[in-house]
């Protein structure tokens, strides 16, 4: 009878120690698809080895507003890695999924990498198209999501905005009046960037897309740099995607210290290197030397600076009722 | 619109004719002038620069002519119109994938083997609607003159509304139409804070005796053997339970008003200052392994303990009576007798299932202190079963049913699967029940063992006939072999089933 216990211990010991197949939701934004699907396989080689314990990580993505709704819905994201931080403080405040405070956990304001704003035109650039002014010309065709529901979408608005506060002396009547032009010149509005992308480069509609820098670039590699051409204007905005583990899903899923190591390995050398090979403007000094030919010198403004925050940015432009609401009429 | 379309197409041809017809002239040329250097073994450098300004001269009219088409009034109202067509798609299939989306978002409604199911888009609300209709017969043979004991019955009747809200919380209400008086069987609500750590209250089954955790649309007789009789029924309480290691192990550990052995007639109120605990630990250390031959061994323990079960007023403490297959009584205690001190249980217990064979066995010793007005002792009386089955066609059996490879379809020549069974039982009652006066030789067994083979008709995953027979023996009894007096004669009773479950 003892040696009968002894094996049952044995047995319940080697089954607890032996290595466990874990499983990560990363819910995102839309263009970080390719970043994640490269990422996602260093990371799950660095936790293997590191552990021996398989990590298999499933992606999301979509609008980051529709995201962030879907994670305080229910959607049970381990770890979100989104366009701003205010859809991340939308979790944390309407579902109470993490900490107010969670922007301090990780270094940069939790924003492993940033990105900013740019122009994808057709090749040979047939409108002239060279800063924000040419694009609110008359007869331009403006392609860019819906900031209601898109994190790339509300950037690129607020990029536009700076612009046209810095060029009229901060005459918030001749901004709004800039950005209503602005978009009237949108005949589309999908719900996020990568709907975007599909629209102008795919479908042939419109003369200039807003884009991610990052999603620009990745256009031009995926639908031919024969057939479009990146223009960075002079000023755009500091774009800074913002990542977190969700306490509360990783808890229930015992996944919290795996979702936590999966966010800071983005800080690592190799996920410094992936994100700037994914054209996302690494962090790392060093790394970004390395890849300073992939990314243009343009002046960037700052959210806090320009627009106190993004708290205050959503509750003047994009809430209900908004700036955006009163100059854009489908 | 269709007009400068077809200008459109026009000046293109145009274009390509210009075009193919300046190479062609280029090639016929270059030939000729080479044929000619060919033969006077010459070349003309003057005249290749002539042939070659002259083609110069074409290309910049292909291109002023281009030009021209690009700049044209009609080019522009096309581009423009061919815009407003692309916009117009793009807003279709926007919609398109809207309308997907909000489809996914819209609550689910299915109806299937499983029931009927309501869920909201992201599951964290579900309602479900079960059933368990048992209609069944009892013909008992040779029972000395017993009246009454034989005919049709609906076993159980029972709506089950189970579902979760807010992911985490589930629910269940299971009232009983059956029998002769409506019950409410379960009303629980758990919280699963996660697979291992779960949180049970209200009234559920007491997590002690393997064969009394079978749900009943699953057993494998009508009714379930002697040893199910030293296990409390249905209880007030609450527990934590979970799963841990995926599966391998699972736990069970409540405190409970303090059941007595079993008994049919559930309540739902019971104030005494007392209460039993309760819990169960059950292993299956292969069930994810790939050794199919130990994959589907389980064994575990029960038990429950009552430190000072106390005398009311409305009630005893003690079972009302243990009763056989057939569901007559063949042990009661003499009336004043009365559980008084400490109580408990204790059920090793196992299972085993390989392809289609299943064996089942349990051992149930319940402990209880009794009193009566003159005398006191700790009586302890025992059970244990065994249960084989045999899915002849050859489905898997398992703890929780079988599942017909092919649903009876006889057009088909499909019968649904079919499975023997069979299965010995045997409780004894502590002798000093009868030595010290608790109870009585006159009006009760001191024991009894039934052996019992059955065959069961799943038709499908929802439909089930079953028929049985028991033959039941007790011993001890010296009361005289008068009509109404069940241990007299030993019990043989044949049964049949018709299920529906979903």
């Amino acid at each position: 009878m003892k040696n009968f216990f002894k094996i049952l211990l044995a047995a319940s010991l080697a089954y607890s120690v032996s290595a466990k197949e874990i499983k990560l939701l990363n819910v995102s934004y839309d263009p970080t698809r390719e970043l994640y699907t490269e990422y996602n396989a260093a990371f799950a080689k660095y936790w293997q080895a590191k552990t021996g314990d398989t990590v298999t990580v499933s992606q999301s993505h979509g609008g980051s507003g529709k995201q962030a709704q879907a994670v305080i819905n229910g959607l049970e994201a381990d770890v979100v890695t989104l366009a701003l931080a205010y859809d991340i403080d939308a979790i944390s405040q309407q579902a109470k999924l993490l900490p107010a405070d969670w922007q301090k956990r990780l270094p940069g304001n939790s924003t492993p990498y940033t990105s900013t704003i740019v122009f994808l035109v057709r090749k040979g650039n047939p409108k002239g198209i060279k800063d924000w002014d040419d694009v609110v010309k008359k007869g331009v065709s403006v392609v860019v999501p819906n900031p209601k529901t898109s994190g790339g979408a509300r950037w690129a608005y607020l990029a536009a905005y700076a612009y046209a506060l810095e060029t009229n002396h901060h005459d918030d009547a001749a901004a709004r009046d800039f950005i209503k032009r602005l978009y009237k010149n949108v005949p589309v509005l999908d719900s996020g960037a990568r709907g975007s992308t599909v629209t102008f480069a795919q479908r042939g509609i419109g003369d200039v897309l807003l884009a991610w820098e990052n999603e620009a670039h990745l256009a031009l590699k995926e639908f031919g740099a024969d057939n479009f051409e990146i223009i960075t204007p002079p000023l755009s905005i500091l774009a800074e995607p913002p990542v977190a583990v969700v306490d509360k899903n990783a808890q229930r899923h015992h996944t919290t210290e795996v979702a936590a190591e999966y966010l800071n390995y983005l800080y690592s050398d190799e996920g410094q290197e992936i994100a700037a090979k994914n054209f996302y403007r690494p962090r790392n000094a060093a790394i970004a030397a390395r890849y300073a030919a992939n990314f243009s010198q343009v002046k960037l403004v700052n959210i806090d600076e320009e627009f106190g925050g993004w708290q205050q940015a959503q509750k003047t432009h994009f809430a209900d009722g908004g700036v955006f609401d009163q100059i854009f009429q489908p | 619109m269709t007009e400068n379309l077809e200008q459109k197409m026009k000046i293109k041809t145009k274009l390509k004719q210009l075009t193919l017809a300046t190479a062609i002239g280029t090639q016929f040329a270059m030939s000729a002038l080479a044929a000619e250097a060919q033969a006077t073994n010459s070349t003309s450098a003057e005249e290749i620069a002539i042939l070659k300004r002259e083609i110069q001269v074409l290309e910049q009219k292909v291109d002023s002519l281009e030009q021209r088409q690009n700049q044209s009034p009609q080019s522009g109202q096309i581009e423009a119109l061919d815009q407003k067509v692309r916009v117009l798609e793009r807003e279709r299939e926007i919609d398109q994938d809207a309308a997907v989306t909000a489809t996914k978002a819209q609550p689910k409604l299915l109806l299937g083997g499983n029931g009927f199911v309501m869920s909201s888009a992201d599951s964290n609300f579900v309602a479900q609607l079960h059933g368990v209709l048992q209609f069944d017969s009892r013909t008992f043979f040779q029972d000395g003159g017993l009246n009454g004991n034989d005919g049709f019955l609906l076993r159980r009747a029972r709506p089950i509304f189970t579902g979760t809200v807010f992911h985490d919380f589930d629910f269940n209400f299971t009232p009983d139409f059956g029998g002769s008086t409506v019950q409410i069987v379960d009303a629980y609500l758990n919280y699963r804070n996660r697979p291992e750590l779960q949180l049970e209250a209200g009234k559920f089954k007491s997590p002690i005796g393997l064969e009394h955790l079978v749900a009943d649309k699953d057993l494998l007789f009508n009714e379930r053997s002697l040893a199910t009789d030293l296990v409390p029924n249905r209880d007030l309480g609450v527990a934590l339970h979970g799963d841990l290691f995926g599966g391998a192990a699972s736990y069970a550990l409540g405190v409970f008003n303090g059941g007595t052995d079993y008994n049919g007639t559930t309540v739902n109120t019971s104030f005494q200052d007392d209460k039993s605990f309760a819990g169960r630990v059950f292993f299956q250390p292969w069930k994810k392994s790939d050794a199919n031959v130990l994959r589907g061994l389980g064994f575990g323990v029960g038990g429950s303990y009552m430190a000072n079960h106390p005398q009311t007023n409305s009630s005893t403490g003690l079972t009302p009576g243990y009763t056989t297959d057939g569901q007559q009584k063949f042990f009661a205690y003499n009336s004043g007798v009365n559980a008084n001190g400490a109580g408990w249980r204790f059920s090793p217990q196992a299972y085993y299932y390989y392809g289609p064979l299943g064996l089942l066995g349990e051992y149930v010793v319940s402990d209880q202190q009794v009193a009566s007005a003159t005398s006191s002792a700790d009586l302890q009386n025992t059970a244990w079963e065994v249960t084989g089955s045999w899915v002849l066609t050859g489905e898997d059996a398992s703890y929780n049913g079988v599942t017909p490879r092919h649903p009876f379809d006889p057009r088909n020549g499909q019968w649904g699967a079919w499975q023997l069974v069979a299965r010995f039982a045997e409780l004894n009652v502590d002798s000093k029940a009868f030595t010290d006066g608790f109870a009585s030789s006159a009006k009760s067994a001191d024991g009894a063992n039934a052996w019992s083979v059955g065959l069961n008709w799943y038709l499908n995953k929802n439909l089930r006939a079953d028929l049985s027979f028991s033959h039941t023996e007790f011993g001890g009894f010296t009361g005289k072999a008068a009509p109404g007096t069940v241990p007299a004669q030993s019990e043989n009773v044949l049964f049949s089933r018709v299920q529906l479950a979903f």
